[in-house]
């Protein structure tokens, strides 16, 4: 017992001296989460803006551009006079799409002739593009039914199957578990679960470049790191999951003693595969150098931010050695979507296998070091 | 004459550094090759589909079926999973197994053969709006063709011809047309971002490394010797080897883009091969001015890599500026990225005429005076032995 107190206190100085450690382990993981939560907070993409070019100025065209204008999608900025005008004011990226209702619009709609409205979209910004493309297809569908019921009643269809030919199925489709489809809710637990093993990585891999390497681990003392850093990450996670959660307004339904216990699986984990590498490096600025890039791919490997069905398989597999991987699909699953434990088992048992391989592979590195060193 | 002579002969002595010190050659050599490959296999076909669905079919019948083999036909779905109740299913989803639940109700056939009213519901898991998106969108196309189909099968019974009811149910049409990236491709419109965040973050720590290093290992009086005390040729000297290979990289990245992935380069390339120089020597400022102030080199690593890494976020490029807070809006004009990610949409995707993008250009250019201000400060830390040394 006292051999572990020795321990954690040198580990709390080691952190509290270090300016770089502290940094790391301490401050990054909530300081990061934050201004991330910054970028991601308000959730939603509203109110797109648009241009419209009205060249048929008539009752009907003035009715559809009404229904752009209020749904949430999109906000109709300009009306512009003409294409070119129009155009000006989409590379100089005052908008997103612009809508063409050419002249004659009403009298073909009047005279029960197609009608055609002209939409510029752009692809370089998928969610925009979406946003544009859903509601002004949206808004015209919804406009169109209506002229489609007026049609079908002056052709003596009785009311009930007009009704019925309008809409034979009602589609309806519902968003669940993240309703008002927030960007914050999607991304942050990736992030924040990366965060961790990323910081936990370089933290002791610089640490160890100075010390870990030339020091016996004991069981006391691997034990003694995992009270520590546990300690650190857990109350950092309270933080975040307790308030930044709350004030940005990201899902979280879990059951409270899962997350917990799968988190606290999660940071062991991280901090098996950290332990290994604290073993490799000798120079305190390398892990820096050599691992900071990695933050990115590993959060794509995760297959989330990225949906692991549009890259290889393999690369998704090769991943899975990685912590990161199990702990954000599994972290989602409880928290945004409120699975239980049992639930996610094939998680839960990737965390245990990996902690245990790459514990047994730091004792087994650190024995090699030693007798080396003994030489 | 002289300043030149001074930088070509701090431009030697580093090179030299960079061949001997394994930790530099491979950081600025290997890393962002290996970088530059793992992005181009991931988002080597760019396309998201099949994504898993779970199907319940309480209708069992031959238009349930219909429906379902139309859905299946979706590239963007496949059915994974049939369940027998709504709580099997939900299980699927909650475990992350299917991403949406489609439910064909019973009486589907019976109502809809009687000319009644029914629905379909759809559930889809939006914790991931990437998959979501593309699931709702498929689903309402391939659902609302197959809802118009029996629309025109009863206007047909109803005494139209084929041309009336086709115009009957698609009173308006929209002729939509995408400007740049016309196929939805999401690795023309990503990848490019990745690989050139991972570019900053190499060149940011590559830089501060460079100069850094003197000052860790305390040799930065013979550094500024080299130049003969003059620090800008000494500081241009050095960062230089950088500069020459994060460039040529940059354009290995153009290359795998347009040649390898297949982007077509609508607009200059010559000016976004001036944009990438500018982006590189911006992030070169940026790692002048960090670790000018601070003076250790392993605290500038971990400021200068958070910044670079942060700036994807920032770009906008996932989640646009204008939907951001405002003070997150404001904070993107400081990344070097969001800049260049203008000039790469107006040139590489867009094909804007140039002088779209030339308020980016000054945006970039502004970043290059920065160091100015600490070049009196860079010069008093390198001679003064009390700031070498810091771990």
């Amino acid at each position: 017992m006292k051999e572990i107190w020795r321990h954690i206190k040198d580990e709390v100085n080691l952190i509290y001296r270090d300016k770089g450690m502290f940094l790391l382990v301490v401050i990054a993981l909530p300081l990061y989460t934050l201004i991330y939560s910054l970028a991601y907070g308000s959730e939603v993409v509203r109110n797109v803006p648009i241009a419209i070019v009205d060249d048929d100025n008539s009752s009907e065209s003035r009715s559809l551009i009404k229904t752009f204008a209020t749904g949430p999608g999109t906000m109709v900025n300009y009306k512009a006079s003409n294409m070119q005008e129009a155009q000006e004011l989409f590379y100089t990226k005052k908008i997103s799409g612009i809508v063409y209702i050419p002249h004659g619009f009403e009298s073909n709609i009047m005279a029960g002739r197609e009608a055609n409205i002209g939409l510029i979209l752009d692809g370089g910004h998928l969610l925009l593009y979406r946003q544009v493309l859903e509601q002004i297809t949206k808004s015209t569908l919804q406009h169109g039914a209506m002229v489609e019921l007026s049609r079908l009643i002056k052709r003596d269809i009785d009311p009930s199957t007009a009704k019925f030919i309008i809409e034979p199925i009602a589609i309806n489709i519902d968003n669940v578990y993240n309703d008002t489809l927030g960007y914050g809710t999607f991304v942050m637990p990736s992030v924040v679960m990366v965060i961790i093993q990323q910081t936990l990585l370089i933290g002791l891999a610089m640490a160890g470049a100075q010390r870990d390497n030339k020091k016996r681990l004991t069981e006391k003392y691997i034990i003694s790191k995992v009270l520590v850093y546990t300690t650190i990450y857990g109350i950092n996670l309270i933080f975040i999951l307790g308030l930044i959660w709350n004030i940005f307004g990201f899902a979280n339904i879990g059951n409270t003693l899962h997350v917990t216990l799968f988190l606290i699986l999660y940071i062991i984990s991280a901090l098996s595969l950290a332990m290994l590498f604290s073993q490799l490096f000798h120079k305190r600025e390398s892990p820096l150098m050599l691992l900071l890039w990695s933050s990115v791919p590993v959060l794509l490997l995760a297959g989330v931010s990225y949906p692991r069905e549009a890259f290889p398989e393999w690369l998704f597999d090769i991943g899975r050695l990685l912590p990161s991987s199990s702990g954000v699909n599994g972290f989602i699953a409880l928290a945004s979507r409120g699975a239980t434990l049992s639930e996610i088992r094939e998680e839960v048992f990737t965390l245990v296998i990996l902690t245990i391989i790459y514990t047994t592979l730091t004792i087994f590195i650190n024995k090699i070091r030693l007798n080396k060193a003994n030489f | 004459m002289v300043l030149i002579d001074n930088i070509i002969n701090v431009f030697k002595y580093e090179c030299l550094k960079v061949v001997k010190d394994r930790l530099y050659l491979t950081t600025l050599l290997v890393l962002p090759f290996v970088t530059i490959l793992f992005f181009s296999i991931i988002f080597n076909s760019g396309l998201i589909e099949k994504l898993p669905i779970v199907v319940i079919d309480h209708d069992n019948s031959h238009l349930s079926r219909q429906v379902i083999s139309m859905v299946s036909a979706s590239p963007a779905i496949e059915i994974s999973e049939y369940a027998t109740s709504i709580d099997e299913a939900k299980a699927m989803m909650r475990r992350g197994r299917v991403y949406a639940i489609l439910l064909l109700p019973e009486g589907l056939e019976q109502n809809t053969y009687g000319s009644r009213p029914s629905s379909i519901e759809c559930y889809v898991s939006s914790t991931n709006l990437s998959a979501s998106g593309i699931i709702e969108a498929a689903m309402q196309s391939t659902l609302q063709t197959f809802s118009s189909s029996i629309s025109i099968s009863t206007l047909l019974a109803e005494g139209l011809n084929m041309q009336e009811s086709l115009l009957e149910i698609i009173p308006i049409a929209i002729n939509a047309h995408v400007i740049s990236n016309p196929t939805i491709n999401y690795g023309y419109y990503l990848s490019p971002f990745f690989m050139f965040t991972s570019l900053a973050i190499f060149t940011i720590l590559v830089s501060i490394y460079a100069i850094g290093r003197e000052l860790r290992y305390s040799t930065s009086r013979e550094w500024l010797c080299h130049a003969k005390y003059n620090v800008t040729a000494a500081t241009i000297g050095k960062l230089l080897p950088t500069t020459v290979i994060m460039f040529a990289y940059s354009q290995v990245i153009l290359f795998m883009i347009f040649e390898i992935m297949g982007l077509k380069c609508h607009g200059s390339y010559i000016l976004l091969a001036l944009g990438t120089l500018l982006f590189i020597l911006a992030y070169q400022a940026v790692a002048i001015v960090i670790i000018s102030i601070t003076s250790n080199m392993r605290l500038s690593l971990s400021l200068g890599g958070g910044y670079a890494v942060m700036a994807f976020t920032f770009s906008g490029i996932t989640f646009p500026t204008g939907s951001m807070f405002t003070i997150a809006d404001y904070l993107s004009n400081i990344f070097p990225l969001t800049w260049f990610g203008e000039i790469f949409i107006d040139q590489a995707m867009r094909g804007s005429s140039p002088t779209y993008s030339i308020p980016a250009f000054i945006y970039l250019a502004i970043f290059l005076f920065l160091p100015a201000v600490v070049m009196r400060r860079l010069r008093g830390i390198s001679l003064i032995p009390k700031y070498w040394g810091r771990e």
